[in-house]
């Protein structure tokens, strides 16, 4: 049994008790870390997979986007500048909020749309307005997705950083914690059975102890019996009174065994 | 995040083309200092310009999510290998002269790396 | 009539020439065949583009491609300029006051948003280009700019003529482009009308349809904004086939199938409508451009007018339109869509 790994402490019942019962909570917390880490595996499956295919479609998004942008450009010419210029506050934006996955909480966008772009409304009046319309309702779309995909991402991100931490604890609580519970549960029992042992060797030297002197009480007893009938009594019933120490001492004894 | 009742905002580094559309659904924002959340990325733009952009807008506290196009970012791919805060969150999406390509986007190498590792 | 070779006659021949560098349909159908830009290019640098696009180096993108192909037509444009005495010079400016608005209102809202002037230049429209416009940039506001630099344009009569000083501060800049264009258009038409002759007759011919179409376009483009139907009468030519009914009929219209209604009761329109199936608005451009061409062409019929001149500018510029469509139907790999944007000159 090493001495490094384990808790420096007094072994006594007490503690044993204390260390009992922290090496209970660690093996309920490792059950629980474990069912938490699993859990949070099997949602980081379903957005590995989301992920995935959310950004084979972004790509077919963005594709039809772009080519709106073509036609738009088309019946149009180039408008880019009148949008670029066009460009005040934002009316798209993106609201955080906040999903729990047992116990870790993962970012979630939302793309919000606040008040009307009435600069934006009439580009393309005198030509071409309804194809930038289309292009825009596209690239709409398409933002909506890169949302989406950008809350998939964080929560990707989180999770993974989660599942991380989470697999550390459980390790750790699995190969540094528990054993060096064990190690000092074991430790404190080895101990105290020392004690038992040096404790029942004291009282077997005791008891002999005891006895040699009962018997010498009992030879001069019997010596002195002879002069005197009457005095008996009294070293017997001291006699009996060791006794019942003794087997209470062994009684408890049995109980530490 | 300090803005979150008022909703924050998508950032772009993308090129001109990708900017008309985006712009076109209202994501832009110029802000009373002329601080704007998008970078027009041209022929002309210095890769020292691209980094300066991705870095105020990882830092800037209004903004949720980075829009790069995945040629830019190829420029300033040891930034973003190096990034990996969750907020905000990076985006590489495609050009118009570049169809996407998964097995470029440095969150799918991960992905990627994750499955094969699993 | 006996005079006009005398004076624009070495024009109208070199026009004439020009024209015949125009792709035909078997050189688009060739075009549709390319499977990158490089083929494109290669193809293009056989046609009259060949010298512009020689030198350009590879990649090519489908902005260079229309550079390049723009920079021939403004090569063109310019000889044509340098070489014209009057009034068809007179004339030829006021085809290219069209460009000259929009790169006002690039410049113009530009500056207001502070950005680089040199860059805004570069993206004007060359066609568009006049001396002056570097010093748009100077102005701060639009009264300023209106001051300083706009009365010595060519433009300063429909800026005047149209808007008051409060609507230049306060007007959007897509309603005031329109403005600008209306009066731009009535100008040109009392203009040809001035010149008189074959001119003024093919001449209105175009004119009118070009103001039709904008009005139609307008009225499909307003519906379901805030613009008013008094702003969008406004915004009408006031000339054109629709002239006044059929643009009182528009002004109220709210929504497609009302245009159409107002649309079909002119008897050229109606035609045009009739090839567009219930409820297909996207198809509308391309069969207004393909009408547009069609007009353009006709012009060539007639002999000893400035309506050619007018004609190749705007097939060059569909043809410009066509190649860019094919260009990024093959950069973006949906070239099944590639006959959708083709308007067919010959």
């Amino acid at each position: 049994m090493s001495t490094q790994n384990r808790y420096t402490v007094t072994p006594t019942v007490s503690v044993l008790a204390v260390m009992k019962a922290r090496l209970a909570g660690a093996t309920k917390g490792h059950s629980l870390l474990k069912k938490k880490a699993d859990a949070l595996n099997m949602r980081f499956r379903q957005i590995l997979k989301k992920i995935v295919e959310t950004k084979e479609e972004m790509g077919k998004v963005m594709k039809a986007s772009f080519f709106s942008l073509a036609q738009a450009r088309y019946a149009t010419g180039d408008f880019k500048h009148t949008v670029f210029d066009s460009v005040d506050q934002a009316t798209f934006k993106v609201k955080a909020s906040q999903d729990n996955v047992a116990g870790v909480r993962l970012p979630k966008f939302e793309g919000v749309k606040e008040g009307a772009d009435s600069k934006l409304g009439l580009i393309g009046l005198g030509t071409g307005g309804k194809q930038i319309q289309e292009c825009r309702k596209s690239f709409m779309t398409a933002v909506d997705l890169l949302v989406e995909l950008a809350s998939l991402q964080t929560a990707f991100l989180t999770l993974d950083e989660a599942i991380k931490t989470t697999n550390r604890r459980v390790n750790a609580l699995e190969h540094v914690v528990k054993p060096r519970l064990e190690n000092t549960i074991a430790y404190i029992k080895g101990e105290l059975d020392e004690l038992e042992r040096e404790e029942f060797f004291r009282l077997k030297k005791v008891q002999g102890n005891k006895k040699k002197h009962a018997e010498a009480a009992e030879a001069l007893e019997a010596a002195r019996a002879g002069h005197k009938g009457g005095a008996a009594a009294a070293p017997a019933a001291r006699e009996n009174e060791a006794a019942n120490v003794l087997a209470t001492e062994l009684q408890d004894a049995d109980i530490i065994f | 995040m300090a803005q979150q009742d008022q909703g924050s905002l998508l950032a772009m580094i993308v090129d001109a083309d990708t900017a008309t559309g985006l712009l076109l659904t209202g994501v832009g924002q110029v802000d009373l200092r002329k601080r704007a959340n998008f970078l027009i990325v041209d022929d002309k733009t210095s890769q020292a310009k691209i980094e300066e952009a991705f870095k105020e807008f990882t830092t800037r506290e209004d903004i949720a999510v980075v829009l790069i196009n995945q040629v830019i970012a190829g420029m300033i791919r040891h930034l973003l290998d190096g990034y990996n805060k969750p907020v905000p969150a990076i985006l590489e999406i495609p050009s118009k002269d570049a169809p996407y390509d998964p097995s470029q986007d440095s969150v799918l190498q991960r992905v990627r790396f994750m499955f094969g590792e699993s | 009539m006996c005079l006009f070779n005398v004076k624009d006659g070495f024009l109208e021949a070199v026009v004439r020439g020009y024209k015949l560098g125009l792709l035909t349909t078997a050189d688009y159908n060739n075009l549709c065949q390319c499977e990158t830009l490089e083929d494109i290019k290669l193809y293009l640098t056989g046609t009259d583009y060949g010298p512009f696009l020689a030198n350009e180096p590879s990649p090519m993108h489908t902005t260079t491609l229309v550079d390049c192909c723009t920079r021939k037509l403004v090569a063109d444009w310019r000889y044509l300029r340098e070489n014209a005495g009057e009034p068809l010079g007179r004339f030829l400016d006021y085809c290219t006051y069209g460009h000259m608005i929009d790169n006002v209102v690039l410049i113009v809202t530009g500056t207001l948003h502070e950005r680089d002037v040199q860059e805004l230049l570069e993206k004007c429209n060359p066609l568009g280009m006049f001396d002056a416009i570097a010093s748009l940039a100077v102005a701060q506001n639009m009264r300023d700019l209106y001051r300083l630099v706009l009365v010595d344009t060519p433009l300063a009569p429909y800026f005047s003529d149209n808007l008051t000083s409060e609507d230049l501060d306060e007007m959007n800049i897509e309603v005031m482009r329109n403005t600008l264009y209306k009066a731009y258009l009535d100008d040109f038409a009392a203009f040809v009308h001035r010149v008189g002759g074959t001119t003024a007759g093919v001449m209105s011919e175009l004119l009118s349809f070009e103001a039709d179409r904008r009005a139609l376009n307008i009225t499909l483009n307003s519906i379901g904004t805030e613009l008013t139907r008094d702003d969008r009468r406004k915004l009408y030519a006031n000339f054109g086939l629709l002239y006044p009914h059929g643009q009182a009929e528009l002004a109220v219209a709210e929504d497609f199938d009302q245009i159409r209604t107002a649309m079909e009761k002119c008897q050229p329109y109606q035609s045009i409508f009739s090839r567009l199936g219930l409820g297909e608005t996207q198809m509308l451009d391309k069969i207004l451009y393909e009408e547009e061409v069609r007009q353009l062409i006709n012009t060539y019929e007639q002999q000893f007018h400035y309506g050619v001149f007018y004609a190749y500018m705007r097939l060059r510029e569909q043809e410009i339109r066509n190649i860019m469509w094919i260009a990024e139907c093959v950069a973006q790999d949906q070239k099944n869509r590639v006959q959708d944007g083709i308007v067919f000159t010959f």
